[in-house]
């Protein structure tokens, strides 16, 4: 009677669990003898995917007749990622926050090494150095970055006509040219980190490559030198500084996102906004052709801080990266579709109607800007020159791209800072403890040396 | 003295042959078995595993990655009981739970009085009033950040004040006012659902005995209500120790920590810091707090049923 329960109880059991694995069970499909490769992608904007459909869906599937590229497009991409990963599920080709993030997943053997797809490909001779090593875990490759990014100034020609400035030079310049906008009633400039906090990263990072310096921080990210260098001290004091003077949105940056203050700075309210040149892509609605306002728009590269620095001095970054899946069964094809991103002609056209997300860390970056319409000139131009002054050596790291995870979002937390709840000095320890325990871990990415 | 009902003992129609009533009887508990199986099967593979892999992954390195796995000990709990933002958002769970227990609920049964009395459209109002509590909470936040705390068309934008958002004083007020927004609704309908169940015999005997409206609630309905009170109180305390959605999409924790909770807390070491480990520690001590209020809700609800 017992051993009749146990059986029927056994047998139940097993019911219910092969009911719950059938619900969760999903296919390969493929059409046509094709094989289907995965890309998840955040949700960028209708007009944006439409070109993304074009030109990399569209042009991908149409360059070959053995994979059928899908993309999943999704604002919660990160955390879908690294849920689906830990499982050993998720897309075929991983799109990810940048080198630091993949090397994470790196190091528990979530990706698969792309160095012999690099040696087939030529991604070495084809990309630049810095850049492609950043991808790298003890020698191989596991990510390589889809754009690269520079943190700079943003300005409104009209604006600055009516303050009777010109565009700044000096960061004396900017500074004067800030005050008199709030002495006008406007912001001293835009940018905000309403709906994503990592918006911080971009500011802190701009100061640590500005007043400390890029070889400063790439002292502490090999941990020669500690976070809690006087140097490093003194450039997030610095930022706090400048914070504090109302330089980054004044009281609304803990209100105002991206759009919301490209769309103020299209309506004259402030000169300038701050920020990566990634805003290209939001900018796009507000200075356009359509509306007659492209040539409103204007870009520099950040002024040094330091005068002895070098000017330009970007604070290099990418906007996301590409991984392929460890767990992908069709790894021949995820490496084709990043070969097929890493070409000239994928970023010419990317760049036609998508400004500021495209600018593939290609050495040869031979975009001809005087084809290009709209903002796409202006960005096209300004990467034009990011790469040059990259390949010279002169730049910054940019804490999203290139720290550790957890060393990126201690430096998230350096609103404490700004908001007067914690000093430097404290702020730099705990980054320090942070940092020292990930660095034991062997997350820290390897990081391309910039020149002293 | 309590007097519970036995459940009835099973057993097999009387006229089988013992044979038979043997064999009706094991088909009746398989098929019992067969039954019990998926919602057991349910809970252990969602509640009762997850459950315990928090607790041990409470005490590891864990990056939420892969395998690689080490005990730390108690490190995890050392190091965030240690963290000045710790302290912050407990404190800060702890107002929540404050302006939970009364605010709400203090709205919410009053309205449900108001609606009692009124016969002609109780339901229409019990509708609307339920509308932002089955609205998706990105819903009613995105609707409060553009048309209230907008600094630009919105009416903070209109009053020319800094939005309460960004404010490190107001900030844990400002998410805590739409979620309180979103849930009083939910508790008028529960609390009419409570007060109507009232016998109409001892209203009126209150009233004949010359009570006022505020004698009736006191004595007669709160008392009848009570252990809904106890109910929606219980659950007010576990829902506020796992507070986060409004948070986060509202303020996600700042301006600089100020209105940091520990649902934010743990977010930020499981999905930006790859700190599965702290995580999971900090989830243990919400469910802590969870569990004390179910443990006093049991208390209360026994020594009820005694008295």
């Amino acid at each position: 009677m017992r051993r009749m329960r146990l059986v029927t109880a056994a047998i139940g059991v097993a019911s219910a669990v092969a009911l719950a694995l059938a619900g969760c069970s999903s296919g390969d499909a493929g059409g046509g003898g094709r094989q289907t490769l995965q890309l998840w992608f955040w949700g960028a904007p209708p007009q944006q995917q439409q070109t993304m459909k074009q030109v990399l869906i569209d042009g991908f599937n149409k360059s070959q007749s053995k994979y059928t590229l899908q993309v999943t497009f999704n604002n919660a991409v990160d955390k879908n990622v690294q849920v689906a990963l830990s499982a050993n599920k998720g897309p075929d080709i991983v799109y990810g926050s940048g080198p630091a993030f993949s090397a994470a997943y790196a190091t528990q053997g979530k990706l698969a090494d792309m160095t012999p797809y690099a040696q087939k490909y030529g991604w070495q001779d084809r990309l630049l150095p810095a850049m492609y090593q950043s991808g790298t875990v003890d020698g191989k490759l596991y990510s390589l970055p889809n754009s690269i990014e520079d943190i700079g100034v943003f300005y409104n020609k009209k604006v600055l006509a009516k303050l009777g400035a010109q565009p700044p030079k000096t960061y004396a310049e900017l500074v004067s040219t800030m005050d008199k906008a709030v002495a006008a009633g406007m912001y001293a400039s835009v940018t905000g980190n309403q709906g994503w906090k990592p918006v911080n990263q971009n500011y802190i990072s701009l100061f640590l490559t500005q007043v400390a310096g890029g070889k400063k921080v790439y002292d502490a990210l090999q941990g020669t030198i500690p976070w809690t260098d006087p140097s490093i001290e003194k450039a997030v004091q610095a930022s706090a500084d400048f914070y504090q003077k109302g330089y980054l949105g004044g009281k609304d940056y803990a209100t105002l996102n991206f759009d919301q203050s490209v769309q103020l700075l299209s309506q004259g309210k402030a000169p300038f906004m701050l920020g990566p040149s990634l805003i290209f892509q939001f900018a796009s609605n507000y200075f356009n052709d359509k509306n007659g306002t492209t040539d409103d728009l204007g870009w520099l590269p950040f002024p040094s801080v330091d005068a002895g620095r070098p000017y330009p001095y970007p604070t290099l970054g990418t906007t996301a990266s590409l991984s392929i899946n460890a767990a992908s069964k069709n790894k021949d094809g995820a490496a084709a579709v990043i070969d097929y991103m890493m070409t000239d002609g994928f970023t010419k056209d990317m760049n036609k109607s998508w400004p500021g997300y495209w600018a593939v860390p290609l050495k040869n970056f031979d975009l001809d800007a005087a084809s290009y319409t709209g903002l796409s000139k202006p960005f096209v131009t300004a990467m034009k020159d990011t790469i040059a002054t990259v390949n010279k050596g002169n730049y910054g790291f940019f804490a999203g791209t290139f720290f550790p995870p957890a060393t990126a979002t201690a430096f998230t937390d350096i609103d404490s800072v700004w908001l007067g709840k914690e000093s430097a000095a404290d702020f730099l320890k705990k980054v320090q403890t942070t940092f020292a325990a990930e660095k034991a871990k062997g997350l820290v990415p390897p990081l391309p040396q910039p020149g002293a | 003295m309590v007097i519970t009902a036995a459940p009835a003992r099973e057993s097999a129609p009387a006229h089988l042959p013992p044979g038979r009533r043997r064999t009706h009887l094991r088909r009746r508990t398989a098929i019992n078995y067969a039954l019990v199986a998926p919602a057991l099967v349910l809970s252990i593979v969602i509640v009762v595993v997850p459950g315990i892999l928090t607790l041990l992954f409470a005490f590891t390195d864990w990056s939420g990655v892969g395998f690689d796995v080490h005990f730390v000990g108690g490190k995890n709990f050392a190091s965030i009981l240690s963290d000045p933002v710790f302290a912050t958002a407990l404190t800060n769970n702890i107002k929540w739970l404050v302006m939970f227990l009364t605010l709400p609920a203090v709205i919410g049964l009053l309205t449900a009085m108001l609606l009692l009395r009124r016969k002609r459209l109780r339901t229409f109002y019990q509708v609307i009033y339920l509308m932002p509590y089955v609205l998706a909470p990105v819903v009613n936040a995105l609707v409060w950040q553009t048309i209230i705390y907008n600094p630009h068309g919105g009416v903070a934008g209109l009053l020319g004040i800094q939005p309460p958002t960004g404010s490190t004083s107001t900030a844990l007020y400002a998410a805590a006012a739409v979620d309180m927004w979103h849930y009083w609704g939910f508790l008028t309908v529960v609390y009419l659902g409570a007060i109507r169940q009232t016998p109409v015999d001892q209203v009126e005997a209150a009233i004949v005995d010359g009570a006022g409206g505020w004698g009736v609630f006191r004595n007669v309905y709160l008392p009848s209500i009570r252990p809904t009170l106890l109910l929606m109180g219980v659950m007010t305390v576990i829902f506020s120790f796992l507070a986060f959605d409004y948070v986060f999409l509202l303020t996600q924790g700042g301006p600089a920590h100020a209105s940091e909770v520990m649902g934010t807390y743990a977010y930020a070491f499981a999905f930006s810091s790859f700190e599965f480990g702290k995580a999971a520690a900090v989830g243990i001590i919400m469910s802590f707090f969870g569990l004390l209020a179910s443990v006093l809700y049991t208390w209360i609800s026994r020594r009820e049923i005694a008295r």
